[in-house]
């Protein structure tokens, strides 16, 4: 893959790939009360390709994940290439740095968000599994 | 050896001007930034001690004009009163925003200043690296009104730093804005403006400079830029600080080196105590320097004791205060709980109002704040409950 090429060639990918996460995590009954904690609603905003991810996380209340279109009102948005997030998933890149240098932006009620970073990172192993379960081995080797 | 790291940033665009009788040139050094109608950011109690007038008539006595005087910045500035001020410069038809105090009215003024230039709300300003850019937010920076401060307190050291903090009362939160137009473009720093600096608050400010220093230094985002600053600063402090909340008015020179140590110490990349102190003075009052100075001594215990790499860093720190022993986290925690005694400055959170069914609160606050990720140790809720209860 060239350095210029983006990892997903389509908001699909984006979704088939990343999007699964987050409806996988929703579901998940050990880690979705954390994460719910936020209590907000925080939509990520992603370039190259174009796609956007909703997410509910509210405590007490069923999990909601929108990929594409959604009718939730997001508080937080935070907004990044899609490779950044593939990366972060995958535990690549340090969040500080990343909003440091403009990679990562954040708008709203940051803490909200930034308080559920130390709890990702039993995440990263999760996504690469179901990345190689998927057969996007090529994704691994990408990032 | 000191590992040559992957990645980090340092930014410094601030001139700053150090010296004695520096007020009356305030105008000749402001017209130099491109200010013409200049807006005066202060308080009640800086403009009755006759300072403000003084920097008034520097300002005037180079050639420049005084559109309007604010001075209802309280303790903890707020997003209302951010708004109040932006408002007010734009009445008076101001070009540009001179700070005359401390943390609490150099970051309105800068807030004042963003909401001045590119419109919206206080809150709406928060974020880290926000505020309006070229290309479609990629690009350059757009500048701000030129801003000039002049400390009156030594230790937040925001009249160099590109960041601020302002309360949301509805949301009870401290909002943490930084971008590099936030940078002053002019400090002045002159010992006249903390002569009549009561020793409570020059002992608390002293202490948020000590913070700044030592949590700057032991950063997960540490820099040799800022570690040159940072350790010049505590030896800077550790040989002024008593002697400028001892005799005050008396000691020009230690009150000028405080201003100058502090102004070296600042930092965005700090840490846990930060992080306990944000909600500390959100939610109970606490003033700033007086919650750092509480919450010190048990961080570095606990992050001393999170692996060698992260004691040896605080044991340069330790060097500085010829503190030896090979415990280092207790130790020097022990020898700053001494200094913050002989200031006179509180050492639990209790005797400043903060009751124990307040401490899940100020996790959750904790927590949130992004100083935690810049933490050397890693933090989690039980952590932070633990350090809350010994604090207490």
């Amino acid at each position: 893959m060239s350095p210029d090429m983006a990892y997903f060639k389509d908001a699909g990918e984006v979704y088939a790939t990343i999007g699964k996460l987050f409806e996988d995590l929703a579901d998940d009954e050990e880690l979705s009360p954390k994460f719910q904690k936020a209590n907000t609603i925080v939509q990520y905003q992603y370039r190259d390709p174009e796609s956007r991810i909703t997410v509910k996380l509210i405590e007490g209340e069923d999990g909601q994940v929108d990929c594409g279109e959604t009718a939730m009102e997001p508080e937080v948005v935070m907004t990044m290439d899609a490779d950044t997030a593939h990366r972060f998933w995958l535990g690549k890149v340090n969040v500080t740095v990343a909003l440091a240098r403009g990679q990562m932006k954040a708008k709203g009620p940051v803490a909200k968000i930034l308080k559920l970073v130390p709890l990702v990172k039993p995440v990263f192993p999760r996504y690469k599994k179901q990345l190689e379960e998927q057969g996007r081995q090529d994704l691994l080797e990408a990032a | 050896m000191t590992p040559f790291k992957d990645f980090y940033q340092y930014a410094e665009s601030t001139r700053v001007i150090a010296g004695r009788d520096l007020l009356g040139s305030a105008g000749f050094e402001f017209q130099k930034e491109g200010a013409r109608s200049v807006f005066v950011v202060t308080d009640e109690i800086i403009r009755g001690t006759g300072l403000v007038e003084r920097v008034e008539a520097g300002v005037t006595d180079g050639g420049l004009e005084v559109a309007g005087v604010f001075d209802g910045v309280p303790q903890d500035s707020s997003t209302d009163v951010v708004e109040r001020c932006a408002e007010a410069a734009k009445e008076a038809g101001a070009d540009s925003f001179l700070a005359v105090g401390g943390g609490s009215v150099m970051d309105t003024a800068k807030v004042a200043d963003a909401v001045f230039t590119h419109g919206g709300g206080a809150a709406e300003q928060e974020g880290f690296f926000l505020m309006p850019r070229e290309d479609d937010g990629m690009g350059m920076p757009l500048p701000i009104a030129p801003l000039a401060c002049i400390p009156t307190t030594a230790g937040t050291g925001s009249e160099v730093s590109m960041a601020a903090v302002i309360k949301d009362p509805e949301r009870k939160v401290k909002l943490e804005i930084a971008d590099f137009p936030l940078f002053p473009r002019l400090a002045i720093l002159d010992p006249d403006s903390t002569r009549t600096l009561p020793a409570s608050v020059a002992a608390a400010t002293g202490m948020d400079a000590v913070t700044h220093a030592i949590e700057g230094y032991v950063s997960t985002e540490w820099s040799p830029h800022q570690d040159a600053r940072s350790l010049q600063a505590l030896r800077m402090i550790r040989d002024n600080l008593e002697r400028a909340v001892q005799r005050g008015e008396e000691d020009e020179d230690a009150r000028g080196n405080m201003l100058v140590a502090a102004n070296l110490a600042i930092t965005i990349s700090l840490g846990s105590v930060h992080a306990m102190s944000h909600p500390a003075g959100a939610q109970f009052g606490v003033p700033h320097g007086v919650a750092n100075a509480i919450h010190l001594p048990h961080v570095i215990e606990h992050n001393a004791a999170g692996g060698p790499e992260i004691a040896d860093r605080y044991r340069d720190v330790a060097d500085i205060f010829d503190v030896s022993e090979p415990e280092v986290g207790p130790a020097l925690a022990a020898h700053l709980t001494r200094l913050i005694e002989r200031l006179g400055l509180p050492t639990r959170l209790s005797q400043v109002g903060v009751p124990e069914e307040g401490i899940p609160a100020l996790v959750e606050g904790a927590m949130g704040d992004g100083t935690t990720l810049l933490n050397p140790r890693e933090m989690g809720e039980e952590d932070y409950t633990e350090l809350y209860k010994r604090a207490l």
